[in-house]
């Protein structure tokens, strides 16, 4: 009689995923968010769990909670007032960062001001060099005069990312320590204890986003526990992590950086496993919300890792799941210019007001009003009947638009949806340029709020024959958190030439990043069941300015076969680039250890088998392809097993709307999946 | 037209995504790490005469939306399914504009109709000639500057002409590089045919075709949008490249630009003769050449961020540029460092415009960045270490609404730096410094982008030194509207030091162990008058480091007392300044002040209608001379005129044509 409770927390809603064991059937909610109150919706989640499925909060042995609050806290700029310890000389690394910058045509193109000014940015005295030796003491007086200055101008924590401090943290460590010693109320954290890899911007500004977001996620996750204490929920709460892992709340508290990402990361995670759990092994995951749409692929069933991640404005350099956001959501605004050209987006409704035919105040035609009016939408309640939607404003909104473009009010909002749908073809083109893969070899998960309703069009627009929406697309990131192991990645930058006398140093760090892995699981972490450890390297040719990484076999590490490490990386660089060089000479940048913890997936129900074709509730009127027909609407939880559906047709459900265009047909799963087809003579 | 708007958007979309992928393709596959660092190179999707209708938004460089293949493919006659073709040559169509850049190009048919072309430019780290990477500002001929080829077909008919590659590979330096480049190329042409082949599948050729049309027809509207809404009238500006050669004297770049309506013509009659130096810009007297047009396609952007990157852009435009001058070289003048004279030729372009749009433009941009490499050995394994260390870039200029960004932006946002700790793992140098450079922004309501600093320190003996695209070191960027000039540029070895060696545009040294070698960049130049600059504004930037108490006084009239404003001192002393105050559009600074002391706008453009007067290749000697004989510095009581002084040239040397003065 236990319960495993998922949770993720976005902008508008709330979204639970909750497995009661004994009967092994899941339970989703959705419940609108609490600005003012965070935490509070996650008890109102709880008591609708006790109150409408009987759930005993005693009886929960799993709580994994996704949250935005840091990442939130970064794009609203509401974090802490940090002072940074830089080297001497090297005062301004986060202002220059890696100079490049987006908007590079225009004069007046900037870099995102600094989380930290220069004015609280002070340079100390001393000098670690690149091997590791100290050239000059550390200038204790310059960290103490720091102080007094940072607190004068407002700072309650400090940051401390010195040069050369991935090789020797010992300038770093001593700072911390006339830190603590001397001004015990403002927090501390060092360059080396978050990420201690080599690159001074990309770790200075991986610090100072954990101690940016570290007060009010500290904060949050407190108040968390102690609520969940209080209605009796015993378990120790985890949160997910930006690489794809859980760990305990606690941790959460000091490795806030660690969970910045945490709900795409658990978003991709969930629809990986729902796609390795339906057969599938590539896939495109595309999570579209209010705002934005989230796009990731899924190869051989794996999620794809990378550093540089970008959480607000800035880059974030600790391993996480690879997620390409994209300036489209469901709340895009669309606009006409002087040559009446029609634009969609970058600029977004949000959630506040919202598309125009939500009623809450929008009055400019968004993607969903467009959808609306072609007919997509509006049959039924959304978002588990927090929604109603108003087709006259959308008409109103999707209206004032027609007029500059000399077309129809459907024909206007058809565009809408064609040309919003070509902007996110743009950018989805690029990440299948960048991984150099054929998107017709992979098949589109769409979730999210949105993602159903666009997921063919889109699809459609790329190429791609295969789309399979998941039983519950809005509650893939509460699930993801839920099947996630509890997980760790650990560095230590080696910088080597891949050469046999290079054997014993990678021997030892080795077996020094196992132990600290095998701490951080066994007694950190409190984790006693099976767990998987895994070697990777960042390698490189001698000369090349960036690393791909490579997994390693720990026997190679533990036997010194720098041959074998050798020939991983060449193989690695020809399925990447397309070429090697056997005979140049490689670097080993970084050597890398991934701890995980294994945790029992939940088990899922098998739908039974349906003995009756699938009822539509109505037949309705849409307008797509330039011509209004007839679709029939079918209800999502009334589909069972071996069901099949051939477009036009819609499918509602509590928590999204399905679009299935002509040309797709398909059929429901074991699982509720429905997996379309492009079907070649149908089109 | 049979194709409505909203399809002319996603075949916009596609094309761009098109062009997109062959670029993220080529990055993703290339070899040099000139390519996947520098992102010096482009990709292009062009319509069938060669007009470039797509370019990408993410990667690679900035200056090639409007390029116009057309000259340079008309020179093969017949094109066939899966040919390529290729060129790196300045003077064969004036497409590739400096020897190392390799440009190619790929037809795509359908049905045996010619529907466009799939292009794209490297920059290979040699094409073998007189210096390794090809590029020095000391050559004088294209000849010394590598092995070039006109257009040609590299593959016929998908099939590869061995012989041509092999005669390249033999003439340069890192042929693997050029080889393994090559291949990357060739594989983002071929993703290129295929994502136009897609485009022909789902949208028809016809429509494609008519889709090229109409992106080239929107861009250009976008444009005449633009120049709408700039007054019509003609803006006279000049600025000068510090030197014309190796230690040589100042290359003035002349614009008249002539607003009417919708449309400009840019006159750059009154530059300087071609030059006996690498800093010649090949453009063949094309009116809509892309190298000329680089600075229109920033002031469209920045007036307008919606705007449509492609060659529609470059139609309302008409340049003038007269032959053998150094906007329009003959042959073989040299080419190879064409790059420095591109930032004057874009600080002229954003001069003029502001003259004509001055509540909309920006100052000055730092407009010279250097790249910083080192060849030095070391100490431990004896093994010789080539490294590039950073580029060193300054600020954007005062903006209207902001200050300029420092350390990098606006026309050289592109560029990217190397981590320090990278550069010290891998280089036998210590790195002292790497940071902004303290009031080196032009002073202005709202200040310059402060300059970025390096310093070094070396270990070896002959360590080899260079920077390429010294400049500014002398002229400043200046400041408008009140604001003042950014400080400029400065190369110095063992500074403060009794060994002290002020190099300024030097851009190649030689270090002893020991040596430390700074190098900062110019600063970008402010707008508006320091004086109307709030007092807070300008106390933040002091406590922040970014001004010293000492300037915000001189400068900016602000008195600051124990770390706050001292209101009523800042107001009396404003006052004092203020009455000092000229209205004039440009601050220059001092250097060019004094310069055009002398070099009055009068007696330059005299200078430029006698050179142009002269045959070719007497014109880069008697402007040498001429220079030598004027005073350099100061205000001579009587400054002789040009007339008198080039009697004086032509008395030494008879040989010189005479000039109808």
């Amino acid at each position: 009689m236990t319960w495993r409770i998922g949770v993720d927390i976005g902008g508008t809603f709330i979204d639970f995923f909750a497995l009661d064991e004994a009967t092994q059937r899941f339970h989703t909610l959705k419940v609108l968010t609490t600005p003012a109150d965070p935490g509070q919706e996650v008890m109102d989640g709880i008591g609708l769990l006790q109150s409408r499925h009987g759930m005993d909060p005693a009886t929960v042995t799993d709580f994994v909670h996704g949250t935005t609050v840091g990442i939130n806290t970064v794009i609203q700029r509401k974090g802490a007032e940090l002072a940074l310890l830089a080297t001497a000389g090297f005062e301004d690394v986060i202002e220059l960062a890696r100079l490049r910058m987006p908007e590079m045509h225009s004069l007046f193109c900037a870099r995102p001001d600094p989380l930290i000014p220069r004015d609280r940015i002070f340079g100390i005295g001393g000098r670690i060099l690149a091997d590791g030796s100290e050239q000059t003491k550390l200038a204790a007086e310059d960290v103490r005069r720091a102080i007094a200055t940072a607190r004068a101008r407002g700072a309650v924590g400090i940051v401390i990312s010195f040069i050369n401090a991935y090789r020797n943290p010992a300038h770093e460590d001593a700072a911390a320590a006339i830190i603590r010693a001397e001004a015990p109320d403002l927090f501390v954290f060092t360059s080396s204890e978050t990420w201690p890899v080599i690159r001074e911007y990309e770790r200075t500004t991986t610090v100072i986003l954990n101690g940016y977001v570290h007060p009010r996620v500290a904060g949050y996750l407190t108040s968390l526990e102690a609520a969940l204490q209080r209605r009796g929920v015993m378990a120790r709460p985890m949160v997910t992590k930006s690489n794809g892992g859980i760990m305990h709340t606690g941790l959460g508290k000091t490795a806030c950086v660690n969970m910045l990402l945490s709900g795409t990361a658990s978003g991709v995670m969930g629809a990986a496993f729902l796609a390795r759990q339906a057969g599938l092994a590539n896939v495109l995951t595309l999570d579209i919300g209010g705002t934005s749409a989230d796009v990731a692929l899924v190869i051989d069933g794996q999620p794809q890792f990378g550093m540089g991640e970008v959480v607000g404005e800035f880059p974030l350099f600790i391993p996480s799941v690879s997620v390409t956001s994209i300036g489209d959501g469901g709340g895009s605004i669309a606009t006409v210019d002087g040559f009446g050209v029609l634009k969609v987006g970058p600029e977004s409704a949000g959630s506040t007001p919202g598309p125009a035919c939500y009623g809450r105040g929008g009055t400019r035609a968004t993607i969903t009003d467009a959808m609306a009016v072609c007919g997509f939408l509006g049959h039924t309640p959304l978002a588990y009947s927090s929604v109603t939607m108003d087709r006259a404003r959308a008409e109103a909104a999707v209206g004032a638009l027609a007029g500059a473009m000399g077309l129809g009010l459907r024909e206007t909002a058809e565009a809408i949806i064609k040309v919003s749908i070509s902007n996110m073809f743009v950018e989805v083109n690029k990440l299948i340029g960048r991984y150099g893969v054929d998107p017709g070899d992979f098949c589109l998960m769409p979730f999210g709020g949105a993602g159903p309703m666009l997921g063919c069009l889109l699809a459609r627009e790329l190429g791609m024959e295969r789309v399979t929406i998941p039983r519950r697309p809005g509650v893939v990131s509460a699930l993801g958190g839920l099947i996630a192991e509890v997980k760790n990645d650990f560095v230590r930058t080696v910088f080597l030439e891949l050469a046999p006398d290079a054997a014993p140093a990678l021997g030892r760090i080795g077996a020094a990043l196992r132990t600290d892995a095998e701490a951080w699981l066994r007694e950190e972490q409190r984790f006693d069941g099976p767990a998987t450890t895994r070697f990777l390297a960042d390698m490189r040719y001698a000369g090349q300015s960036f690393e791909i990484e490579v997994p390693i076999d720990a026997e190679w590490i533990a036997a010194g076969d720098i041959a074998a490490i050798a020939g991983a990386f060449h193989r690695q660089h020809v399925a990447i680039y397309d070429f090697a060089d056997e005979t140049a000479e490689v670097q080993i940048v970084n050597l890398r250890l991934v701890i995980a913890g294994v945790t029992t997936p939940p088990v899922f129900p098998v739908l039974p088998l349906a003995d009756a074709p699938a009822l539509p509730i109505k037949q309705v009127d849409v307008w797509y392809d330039g011509a209004s027909r007839p679709m029939p609407i079918y209800l999502r939880e009334a589909l069972l097993r071996g069901h099949c559906l051939a477009g036009p047709a819609i499918i509602v459900q509590e928590d999204t709307t399905i679009c299935i265009p002509e040309g797709f047909a398909g059929e429901v799963d074991s699982f509720g999946n429905l997996h379309l087809a492009w079907q070649e003579q149908l089109a | 037209m049979t194709i409505d708007k909203v399809t002319l958007q996603i075949i916009g979309n596609h094309l761009r995504a098109a062009a997109e992928n062959m670029a993220y393709t080529l990055y993703r596959t290339a070899h040099s790490t000139f390519v996947k660092e520098t992102e010096d190179f482009t990709t292009q999707i062009t319509d069938a005469s060669g007009m470039c209708v797509a370019v990408p938004m993410d990667l690679g460089a900035t200056w090639y939306p409007g390029i116009n293949y057309g000259r340079a493919m008309a020179m093969i006659p017949d094109y066939e399914p899966d040919d390529i073709a290729f060129t790196n040559d300045p003077y064969s169509g004036f497409l590739a504009t400096h020897v190392p850049d390799l440009h190619m190009w790929k037809p795509v048919f359908h049905e045996g109709e010619l529907v466009c072309f799939v292009c794209g430019h490297i920059h290979n780290t040699d094409m073998g000639g007189a210096v390794p990477a090809s590029l020095s500002r000391a050559l004088t001929e294209v000849h010394q500057e590598g092995v070039r080829f006109p257009p040609l077909k590299m593959y016929r008919r998908g099939e590869l002409n061995e012989e041509l590659l092999r005669v390249m590979l033999l003439n340069v330096r890192k042929p693997d590089q050029n080889r393994g480049d090559l291949k990357a190329f060739v594989g983002a042409l071929n993703t290129g045919e295929r994502k136009v082949r897609a485009m022909i599948a789902k949208f028809g050729v016809d429509k494609l075709r008519e889709g090229m049309g109409l992106l080239l027809d929107y861009a250009e509207h976008q444009a005449r949008e633009v120049l709408l809404g700039i007054p019509d009238g003609e803006y006279f500006f000049s600025d000068y490249a510090d030197e014309d050669a190796v230690g040589g004297n100042p290359c003035r770049l002349a614009l008249t630009l002539r607003i009417e309506g919708d449309g400009a013509v840019l006159d750059f009659t009154g530059s300087d003769p071609q030059l006996t130096s690498a800093l010649n810009v090949p453009t063949g007297g094309d009116p809509h050449h892309t190298l000329l047009l680089v600075g229109v396609y920033y002031v469209l952007y920045t007036l307008n961020p919606q705007i449509v990157l492609n060659a529609g852009l470059t139609r309302p435009f008409t340049c003038i540029t007269p032959e053998g001058t150094v906007l329009n070289p003959q042959s073989p003048a040299a080419v190879g460092m064409r790059s420095l004279t591109c930032g004057r030729l874009r600080s002229l372009i954003f001069g003029a415009f502001g003259l004509a749009a001055p509540e909309r433009m920006p100052a000055a941009p730092a407009g010279s960045s250097s790249i910083v490499n080192v060849m030095t050995t070391d100490n431990r394994t004896h093994r010789t270490i080539l490294a590039a260390v950073n580029p060193i870039v300054g600020g954007a200029g005062g903006m209207p609404h902001r200050d300029g960004t420092n350390g990098s932006g606006a026309d050289a946002a592109y560029l990217k730096n190397t981590p320090i700790e990278i550069t010290e793992a891998e280089v036998p140098i210590q790195i002292l410094r790497y940071g902004l450079l303290p009031d080196s922004g032009g002073a202005g309501r709202w200040r310059g982008g402060l300059a970025t600093a390096l310093d070094f320190r070396v270990s070896a003996p002959h360590t080899r030194i260079t920077a390429r695209n010294r400049d500014r070191s002398r002229f400043r960027p200046w400041g408008i509207l009140g604001g003042r000039a950014g400080r400029p540029s400065d190369f110095i070895l063992n500074p403060g030091t009794a060994r002290e060696r002020v190099l300024g545009n030097t851009d190649t040294v030689t270090l002893e162990p020991g040596d430390v070698i700074h190098i900062h960049s110019p600063g970008g130049g402010g707008r508006g008058s320091p004086l109307d600059r709030e007092p807070a504004r300008v106390a933040l930037d002091v406590e922040r480091g970014y001004v010293s108490a000492a300037i915000a006084e001189a400068d900016y009239g602000v008195i600051i007392r124990d770390g706050a404003v001292d209101l009523t001192a800042t107001e009396s002393l404003r006052a004092s300044m203020r009455t000092g105050e000229t209205a004039t559009h440009f601050s220059f600074g001092p250097e060019r002040e004094a310069h055009e002391l002398i070099w009055t706008r009068e007696t330059y453009d005299a200078l430029t209608v006698l050179l142009a007067a002269l045959p070719i290749h007497w014109r880069f000697f008697v402007k040498t001379k001429l220079f030598e004989l004027m005073p350099r510095a100061g205000v001579p009581a009587n400054p002789p005129s040009l007339r008198e002084v080039f009697a004086e040239v032509r008395a030494a040397y008879p040989e010189v044509p005479e000039f109808d003065w």
